[in-house]
């Protein structure tokens, strides 16, 4: 008995000391990791709108209609005096678990751009998605997130047939379009109400 | 000193984890896609290994024999932690493109076999020098697999597009396949050196 309890007690020190210099660390990297993750959201937005200005968070306007794909984060691009677009930062399950992209969709209903911000995948196989070196249509130097931008919400959106699948990893390439797609439908939904009555949303001082 | 040296040379050649004691495989295997991968990977195993490998050894006279695992894991748990949020603050690239392999490091049998059967019988001096031969052994051997399956398979070399334009990747090398087959190459690799290392000893001592 005084055997297991010692046992118990030297376990118990070191637990505690790692998770004391474990706390040490987190404190110290948090602020960054946050930086970080802040810097490569606005990189995006900005890289998918180029002529943005600010940015207004309408993420409790957007509804995903599909129970797996959530909608992190949704803002309404502005440009010098009106709106250019609807962003949606929407997560959803792929191929090695969650993956995160940022949708800009246009007031045209098209897809003005899409970025991977998170993707477990295989590196060399799914994560080429994320790849800026990989190309699905390689004359062109088109990536797997890049062939979307353009791309009107009416298309079929069907890999392997309007998208063009990444080798070997058809379960990932399915999600991600799954997951842009939602994302580009609830937004253009969304903005159909707003552009109908453009004048009052936007003068209307947010 | 000699012991010392020949400690350090085990990990790089005699007993290189990968080639020679085979462990730690399926994460070596799976990140080896990129050169970049392998450096990122190797350099976290190696700083996991050495801090790991030095704290148990440093306590190795107060950690009781019947708990020695359980705390083993946490020590080498919380180094794992520290890496993985330290890549994430600062290299969040490279983060991003390994995955859950860096987590995994805790489950990897190269530290917890080092730890078990080197750093808790050993003093200070000779477990630094086993874990950074060990760690160094893991490296090249992770950036060699990269360079060939990176070079024959994507055409690149850390990114950078080395082989001609027209020259097109087969795509056998980054799948797992051509893992295995560079792998197996260099093992056969490693064992000639070993045996060419062991005879020109034997000779210098006939001399």
């Amino acid at each position: 008995m005084k055997g297991i309890a010692k046992l118990g007690l030297v376990l118990a020190i070191f637990a505690a000391a790692a998770c004391a210099s474990l706390a040490v660390v987190y404190a110290i990297t948090k602020p960054q990791i946050e930086a970080q993750d802040q810097i490569a959201l606005t990189a995006s937005l900005k890289e998918i709108f180029p002529e943005a200005v600010n940015f207004e968070d309408v993420t409790d306007k957007l509804v995903s209609k599909d129970a797996n794909i959530k909608f992190l984060n949704a803002v309404l691009v502005k440009g010098e005096n009106a709106p250019i677009g609807v962003a949606v930062k929407a997560a959803g399950p792929s191929y090695g678990g969650q993956a995160t992209l940022l949708v800009g969709i246009t007031l045209q209903r098209s897809i003005a751009g899409v970025r991977v911000l998170e993707l477990k995948d295989t590196p060399g196989l799914g994560a080429n998605a994320n790849n800026p070196g990989y190309f699905v249509k390689k004359a062109e130097k088109v990536t797997f997130p890049g062939q979307f931008t353009g791309k009107y919400l009416t298309d079929a959106f069907a890999v392997k047939e309007d998208v063009i699948a990444i080798t070997a990893s058809t379960i990932t390439s399915k999600s991600l379009t799954k997951i842009i797609k939602t994302a580009g439908d609830s937004a253009a939904e969304w903005l159909e109400t707003v552009t109908a009555d453009t004048s009052a949303e936007t003068t209307g001082g947010k | 000193m000699k012991s010392l040296w020949k400690t350090f040379k085990q990990g790089i050649i005699y007993e290189n984890p990968l080639l020679m004691l085979m462990i730690g495989l399926c994460s070596a295997l799976a990140v080896t896609s990129s050169v970049s991968n392998g450096i990122g990977m190797g350099l976290a195993m190696t700083f996991v290994l050495l801090f790991s490998e030095i704290v148990i050894s440093l306590f190795r006279k107060v950690i009781p024999n019947s708990a020695r695992i359980p705390i083993f894991i946490i020590i080498i748990a919380a180094f794992t932690t520290m890496v993985d949020l330290v890549m994430k603050a600062y290299f969040p690239e490279l983060s991003k493109s390994m995955g859950v392999f860096i987590p995994l490091i805790v489950v990897n049998c190269i530290i917890m076999g080092r730890v078990e059967a080197f750093a808790s019988k050993q003093s200070f001096l000779p477990v630094v020098f086993d874990s950074l031969g060990m760690g160094i052994g893991y490296t090249w051997v992770l950036v060699a697999i990269a360079a060939f399956r990176e070079i024959l398979g994507n055409g690149t070399f850390a990114g950078i597009q080395v082989m001609p334009g027209n020259f097109q990747p087969i795509l056998f090398f980054i799948l797992p396949p051509g893992g295995f087959l560079v792998f197996g190459l260099l093992t056969s690799f490693n064992i000639w050196l070993k045996n060419r290392m062991a005879k020109s000893e034997k000779a210098k001592e006939r001399a």
